[in-house]
């Protein structure tokens, strides 16, 4: 009879426990959808660890667009745009001089550059006058290390110059 | 593929450098004055041997030889 009873107290009970507040941890809310991005410099903490949704790097295998549970991954960036869509909707944009962005497995990313400035920091005329340079120094009879250098030049100028039009 | 600055005997390190280099070139003059500043390196290094000193050098004339001397070994 007692046995009965206690059973009646258990089929009572349950609905309260349901009632109750959701005290355990599910997989939606121990993983976050979030991509925590950090963006660094060797002088300057852009982002660090802030959620976004989606950041664009130009790595040196092509284009690529990051977004959360992304597979770990190390790439090399070329000099080129970076684009970070944030949760709000905006979509920041910064060119950065090349370096090397860190795909982690808990849906961390890390971009290391070490330049790199929001668009609206550039001079397209700085940049026009550096091309005409770099463009007499890259066709001239300088040393090979003065071309190559000229060179390198050159792909960041015409990437920069493409980005601002 | 080897790219051109590499088979020019360039480091990885240099090639950055002077990526960075034109970025703070390309900037508006406020922020640029302000970033030129990073670029500039005056390290100069001298080699003891039998507790003399030998020639100082500058660091950037020392990589821009062994930089020269690398080139087409690779």
């Amino acid at each position: 009879m007692s046995s009965l009873r206690f059973a009646r107290a258990a089929l009572r009970a349950r609905p309260s426990a349901f009632a109750a507040p959701f005290q355990r941890r599910g997989y939606a809310e121990a993983v976050s959808d979030k991509l925590k991005l950090s963006l660094v410099l060797p002088h300057q903490t852009i982002f660090q660890s802030t959620g976004v949704v989606q950041v664009n790097i130009p790595a040196e295998s092509g284009e690529m667009g990051v977004l959360a549970n992304h597979v770990p991954s190390i790439e090399q960036l070329k000099p080129g745009l970076v684009e970070v869509i944030e949760e709000s909707g905006a979509n920041k944009k910064f060119f950065l001089s090349g370096g090397f962005a860190v795909v982690q497995p808990n849906s961390q990313l890390s971009v290391n550059a070490v330049e790199g400035f929001p668009l609206e920091d550039f001079s397209p005329d700085a940049v026009r006058s550096q091309i005409a340079e770099a463009q007499k120094i890259a066709g001239g009879n300088g040393s090979e290390q003065d071309i190559a250098e000229a060179k390198i030049e050159l792909e960041v100028l015409e990437t920069l110059q493409a980005v601002l039009k | 593929m080897v790219a051109a600055w590499k088979s020019a005997g360039l480091t990885y390190n240099r090639y950055l450098a002077v990526a960075a280099q034109a970025v703070r070139r390309s900037l508006k003059d406020g922020p640029r004055v302000a970033a030129e500043r990073r670029g500039v390196m005056e390290l100069r290094f001298a080699k003891w041997e039998n507790g003399k000193q030998g020639e100082s050098k500058a660091l950037g004339q020392a990589n821009v030889e062994a930089m020269a001397s690398n080139a087409g070994s690779k």
